[in-house]
């Protein structure tokens, strides 16, 4: 079976496809539509190097000036 | 006290997504910690144990939201984006396939691609989203926890958990593209 996905919907399914968390049939139908189409491929890849590049963040970087009080709490706390 | 450290900044914010100030959040940490330490025993293992912490913590601030009458509808706090698709519809014809080539940034050099400045931007739009968003694609893209761990730490369909990470990478990403044709105009 060959379910035809056009561009606007296949973006929808990058992140499902990049997480293998599609459904076998999908999966092969976004791998078949990516082999033919050059802008879905540049997104992909796209995806998966915002991916990666986010994965270089450090915890200090998502969390903006803190670990203070309460970190301090527990040490108190736990002696 | 090496996990404590690890997690708290995390359960820190996802106990803000539920109450009202940034020190009752602080409590229901602390709380939650409490909780930890006196049901341990009662861990199984069936999931991992920072799962196992969140979903303490998560009952544990909902409570909490509830006693401060503050119920959070689940729309704020995923976005009210969820439904809306992730691309701009009028860069396609009417079938469905491109009608311009997106923007592609893989002949950049690998230093301007992945710069400090560019993990800057990324910190931002991560900061920018809806809080659920924001959360789900700190724990999965930056901590690296699988979907399972997070659907199970934030109580999230695995739809739900699916669809606030994609609209939270789509979002990352268009701030990357800008940021990296600004820079390479």
């Amino acid at each position: 079976m060959s379910t035809q996905i056009a561009c606007r919907e296949l973006l929808e399914l990058i992140s499902g496809y990049l997480d293998d968390a599609l459904p076998h049939d999908v999966h092969a139908a976004v791998a078949a539509h990516l082999a033919g189409c050059d802008g879905c491929t540049t997104v992909l890849e796209e995806f998966r190097s915002t991916i990666e590049m986010t994965g270089m963040l450090t915890e200090e970087q998502i969390t903006p000036g803190q670990r203070d009080t309460l970190l301090a709490a527990f040490r108190d706390w736990t002696g | 006290m090496e996990l404590v450290e690890r997690l708290t900044p995390s359960m820190r914010r996802v106990a803000r997504m539920f109450v009202s100030t940034d020190a009752v959040a602080d409590e229901v940490v602390q709380e939650a910690w409490v909780g930890v330490l006196q049901g341990l025993d009662r861990f199984e293992g069936r999931s991992s144990l920072r799962t196992w912490i969140f979903r303490i913590l998560v009952n544990t601030a909902k409570t909490r939201g509830q006693r401060e009458a503050r119920s959070v509808p689940f729309a704020t706090l995923a976005g009210d984006d969820l439904d809306e698709p992730t691309w701009d519809p009028t860069a396609f014809e009417p079938d469905g396939h491109w009608s311009s080539l997106p923007f592609d940034w893989r002949g950049l050099p690998e230093a301007r691609l992945s710069g400090r400045e560019t993990l800057a931007v990324i910190g931002r739009a991560i900061e920018a989203l809806p809080p659920m968003q924001a959360e789900v694609i700190r724990l999965r893209d930056v901590l690296g926890w699988s979907s399972e761990e997070v659907r199970n730490a934030l109580e999230l369909t695995d739809t739900n958990q699916r669809v606030l990470l994609h609209r939270a990478r789509a979002k990352v990403r268009v701030a990357v593209e800008m940021h990296l044709r600004s820079v390479s105009a």
